[in-house]
């Protein structure tokens, strides 16, 4: 009778067992995020500048760069190549996301800390998108300076100090809308930069870091395009809005894919 | 005579039946069985031939509560329960619904409120609000076929829980009655009233709860024949959580000459409801909203159902006839919202917006007219009694259902979903044999065919269009009247579109019963069932894709008096089930969609000990469910379910008058283990304990209830998936935990007076 007790025992111990193991697969993560300049950045470029030469055979040296990060994602999918207009985003494609933005100086490479810790899953993540926004990213309106850049800038002997701040609101709204798809080109597409590529997968304690390369933006700015702010001045300011020429290409540049990196630390 | 012979003979006499005697004119058709006669495999005992109407003596109740000559259906093996809810009554339950944990593995949540269907977990099992259970009262079905929530959607709320006279759940498709939906099982209620006289209960307690019952059982008539309504209204604990509803039910049972009797009822049940929702959990942790708040007080609706039925069943010679009609009239409004502000993505034809809200308003408006009947021929063949039922199932079902977005800033729908107008179409015919070569051998088993036909029409079938025409864009617009371009530009069609098809589904199942010996009766089952599919998958022409089920189980039931006035009845069931199209819950659609297939491996244990003065049932259940393409688990499904369900009463060494005192307690206690949820989580576990304790005199009690004693806070539901209710500067959209609030301690007291009973 003990032998049958125990035997008994032994099988809904296994059937227990057995029934509370096992996964539904994946994991639900907690990371830290940081923005940093590129890797490769002189450490004195914080305090004398970044220097390098542009499409335009412009040498410019960066003594200000800082941007807004709004938000950063990670997804699982690629877009289709030559696919319809994409929508803004698409629930169900993403595996991580640091939701509370903080502005950050391209100019170091040193980790610097979003306000909040991000989460997500432990999939692999393809792409990866980095928003552009102070509001909230389907607003019409926002004001907030996304950009911020100051600098001087060389060629042929001929030089200037430049500046301009980007803003991503109304006068970035498409004002060549087809009746037929008025939703084609919506604003919050305008503020996402993406598919930045991208090949990572989160751990729950490691650290996600987005690295931006403030010399992506000005890859095609003719500065000699631009107007100086007086006669009698050598400062251009870079306008926001999408004319001339120079501020659309800075405009372009800043949401250029090419100019952001992402990287995952482990634990 | 030798076994081999008797086999022989019984695969001889199951071809040719009619050669056989006829049984006895004086056969009794049988009566329902207690689970103990239910465990013993072997038929269950005669009834009285003229039962006793109810009486006082609620001990005496449980054993006179039968019905004049009614029969139950043939047990099915030891997942075939019956179940008495005798004293076990006492435990506290809110719905009709509660009374399904008597049977083992059951988990009951609830995501939509009060008035929303429960969301039954069993064995293994998510099905859902009722599409994976096959669910009856009196024989009416109650799953709604075509349902836009849940296709076989089931609500109980309108069932008063003290009409119910018994409960029987088989625990897997083994039994030819069983229909549409009988996929992880069936749950039958019988509806009755012990109790005879004028009953009247109020009940009140917290979160401003009241309830008023009224029941009346004439006290020289069945216990078939009664009336009850109930009124009920409370505010909900935490927020928007009120709930008003009314529900009637009354139902005539007389005689039909000699061995005869018809039944003839009729339902009424109206509510309207609250609901909070889920929540997530990083906001309730980080106190940005509280564990019982709601992000949207829109959320809720409404429900109602109308029914009249009516049955006759009679004894012509040796064969049994039974024969029903019903017709339901129902109407259900549900508005929820799961994820918040993540789902109105800008679309290129539309003009351009923010994100509007995710909240759901889905509304269905059904009518179902059936029937069913069956012949059961009884005959006496190698000294036992042999049985064959043919039956029939037929049901016409006509639904208008739609689900609308409604923007959260004006409350006005801003997108057609879905809008549909199906007429579904469902005959079903069975055969069961029941054949015992010995006392101790029975095999029962026989086939179940089902025709499932389609018509439905689909008022916006067309929801988008690649190239819109310039000059008659169709903006925001949710059901189009064209058609992408081609050469000569942009077509006109219609936004509506007919869609039909058809399927038979044959389904066998049998059961092997071998004993009992010395109370213990082993049995093996074998069955394969079906759910159809929601009408919004059908597709011209293409076979109808049916979900369906393969179920096997082996069983061991113990049933015996244990000294003079002690029943015990004790299982042990080893199962496994294969679902090749299971319906896991979706966020996105506000309800269960289409998913792999999946298996699920377990064992369950139950125990029942009913004595003078005590009931007591616990049950054990233990399941392993994985997914067949990738062994995971199957989310959302609990892998331990306990409960416990015990009552003692007594008299009690004190008087009022010449009338001595009755004392009772009853306790309720359920464990959950932790379920498994999405991207490798677990949920909380549950633990919790319902009492009651009772005072009666002569034809008064007063009872007082506590729900949740400990004030356990606990998850009832708990999900993992993206939402974005605005907690975070940016959208949310990676998958997070959301829960469901269950219900902290409630205090209830009830006062009821019986006046008039025999």
């Amino acid at each position: 009778m003990a032998k049958l007790r125990a035997r008994v025992i032994t099988c809904l111990a296994l059937a227990a067992s057995a029934a509370c193991t096992g996964t539904t697969g994946s994991e639900i993560v907690a990371f830290e995020a940081f923005a940093a300049g590129p890797a490769d950045l002189p450490p004195d470029a914080a305090s004398r500048g970044l220097t390098f030469t542009n499409g335009a055979r412009w040498t410019i040296t960066l003594t200000r760069a800082r941007l807004h990060v709004g938000a950063l994602y990670l997804n699982r999918s690629a877009p289709i190549s030559g696919g319809q207009a994409r929508e803004c985003f698409l629930p169900g494609v993403y595996v991580a996301q640091v939701t509370t933005g903080m502005d950050m100086d391209a100019l170091s490479s040193a980790l610097q800390p979003f306000p909040a810790p991000g989460s997500g899953t432990a999939d692999h993540a393809v792409t990866g998108e980095v928003w552009l926004t102070g509001g909230r990213i389907d607003q019409q309106e926002d004001r907030t300076t996304i950009a911020d850049v100051a600098g001087t800038a060389t060629r042929d002997g001929e030089s200037m100090r430049f500046e301009g701040t980007m803003t991503i609101g109304l006068n970035r709204r498409n004002r060549d809308v087809d009746p037929a798809r008025p939703g084609a080109k919506p604003l919050c597409s305008e503020r996402i930069v993406t598919p930045i590529p991208t090949s990572l997968t989160p751990t729950d304690g490691g650290a996600l870091v987005v690295r931006v390369d403030p010399r992506a933006w000005f890859a095609n700015v003719d500065l000699g395009e631009l107007e100086p702010v007086s006669p009698e001045s050598d400062l251009r300011r870079i306008p926001d809005e999408p004319e001339p020429a120079p501020a659309g290409n800075f405009y372009g540049g800043v949401r250029a894919a090419a100019g952001y990196r992402f990287e995952w630390i482990a634990r | 005579m030798a076994v081999p012979a008797r086999l022989l003979l019984l695969a001889s006499l199951a071809a040719s039946l009619a050669a056989a005697r006829p049984a006895l004119a004086d056969d009794p058709p049988a009566a329902p069985a207690a689970d103990g006669a239910r465990a013993r495999g072997g038929d269950p005992e005669p009834a009285a031939a003229d039962a006793t109407t109810g009486d006082a003596d609620a001990h005496r109740e449980d054993a006179t509560v039968t019905v004049r000559g009614r029969a139950p259906a043939p047990s099915r093996g030891a997942s075939d329960f019956n179940l008495r809810v005798g004293e076990l009554s006492r435990v506290p339950r809110q719905n009709a619904a509660d009374l399904l944990k008597l049977a083992p593995g059951i988990l009951l949540t609830n995501k939509g409120g009060d008035g929303h269907a429960e969301q039954v977990f069993l064995r293994g099992f998510d099905a859902r609000e009722g599409q994976d259970i096959e669910f009856t009262a009196g024989g009416v079905p109650i799953n709604e076929a075509g349902n836009l929530h849940g296709n076989g959607y089931a609500d109980l709320h309108f069932i008063i829980p003290e009409l119910v006279e018994s409960l029987r759940v088989v625990e897997g498709p083994f039994d030819p009655r069983q229909g549409n939906f009988a996929v992880a099982g069936s749950a039958a209620y019988e509806l009755g009233l012990a109790r005879r006289g004028l009953t009247a209960k109020y009940t009140q307690g917290s979160f401003a709860t009241q309830r008023m019952l009224l029941l009346w059982g004439p006290s020289r008539q069945s216990t078939h024949t009664f009336a009850g309504a109930e009124l009920f209204d409370t505010d909900g604990f935490g927020q928007n959580r009120a709930a008003k509803r009314g529900s009637a039910m009354g139902q005539y049972e007389g005689r039909l000459g000699a061995s005869g009797s018809f039944r003839l009822g009729a339902q009424a049940y109206t509510s309207q409801f609250r609901s909070a929702g889920v929540v997530r959990a990083d906001d309730v942790a980080s106190e940005r909203i509280g564990f019982y708040d709601t992000y949207d007080r829109r959320q809720g609706g409404d429900s109602s159902r109308y029914s009249v039925w009516g049955d006759v069943e009679t004894k012509t010679g040796d064969t049994l006839l039974k024969q029903q009609v019903f017709l339901i009239m129902r109407d259900m409004r549900l508005r929820e919202n799961f994820t918040g502000f993540l789902l109105d993505v800008q679309k290129a034809q539309q003009n351009p917006h923010v994100q509007r809200g995710d909240l759901l308003d889905l509304h269905v408006d059904s009518q179902t007219l059936g029937a069913r009947g069956s012949a059961r021929w009884r005959t006496k063949a190698l000294e036992q009694t042999q049985e064959l039922e043919l039956g029939y199932f037929a049901r016409a079902d006509r639904t208008a259902s739609s689900q609308h977005r409604v923007e959260a800033s004006t409350s006005a729908p801003y997108l057609t979903e879905t809008d549909l107008d199906s007429r579904l179409g469902n005959v079903g015919l069975f055969g069961d044999a029941g054949l015992r070569p010995f006392g101790w051998l029975t095999f029962r088993g026989g086939a179940r065919g089902d025709i499932f036909t389609y018509d439905v029409l689909d008022r916006c079938a067309q929801r988008s269009v690649r190239q819109p025409s310039a000059s008659n864009p169709p903006g925001d617009a949710s059901c189009l009247s064209q058609q992408d371009a081609n050469d000569a530009g942009v077509r006109y069609r219609e936004p509506h579109e007919r869609r039909g098809t058809a399927s038979i589904a044959v389904m066998p199942r049998g059961s092997i019963l071998v004993g009992p010996f010395t109370g213990f009766t082993a049995s093996l089952s074998l069955g394969k069932g079906i759910r159809s599919i929601d009408p919004v998958y059908i597709n011209q022409d293409l076979p109808t894709p049916f979900a369906s089920v393969e179920a096997g189980e082996i069983g061991v039931s113990y049933a015996r008096g244990v000294g003079r006035d002690v029943e015990l009845m004790a299982r042990s069931i080893f199962f496994q089930t294969h679902v090749d199209r299971d319906l896991i819950f979706s966020e996105t659609a506000g309800r269960a969609t289409l998913a792999n297939g999946t298996t699920r491996t377990g064992w369950v244990g139950a125990v029942r000990a009913t004595g003078a003065w005590f009931d007591q049932a616990a049950n054990v259940t233990l399941v392993r469910s994985t997914f067949d393409d990738t062994n995971l688990l199957v989310p959302y499904v609990p892998d331990v379910v306990v409960r416990s369900d015990s009552a003692v009463h007594h008299e009690l060494p004190l008087r009022i008058g010449q009338d001595k005192l009755t004392g009772a307690l009853a306790a309720g206690v359920t464990y959950v283990g932790r379920r498994p949820l999405p991207f490798g989580q677990r949920s909380d576990s549950i633990f919790t304990l319902d009492t009651s304790a009772s005072l009666a005199w002569r034809s008064f009690e007063v009872a007082l209830v506590a729900t949740n004693l400990l004030d356990w806070r606990y998850r009832l539901s708990e999900f993992n998936f993206a939402s974005d209710f605005r907690s975070a500067p940016q959208p949310t959209l990676v998958p997070g935990r959301h829960f469901t609030a269950g219900a902290p301690r409630g205090v209830f007291l009830t006062l009821t007076a019986t006046l008039g009973g025999s």
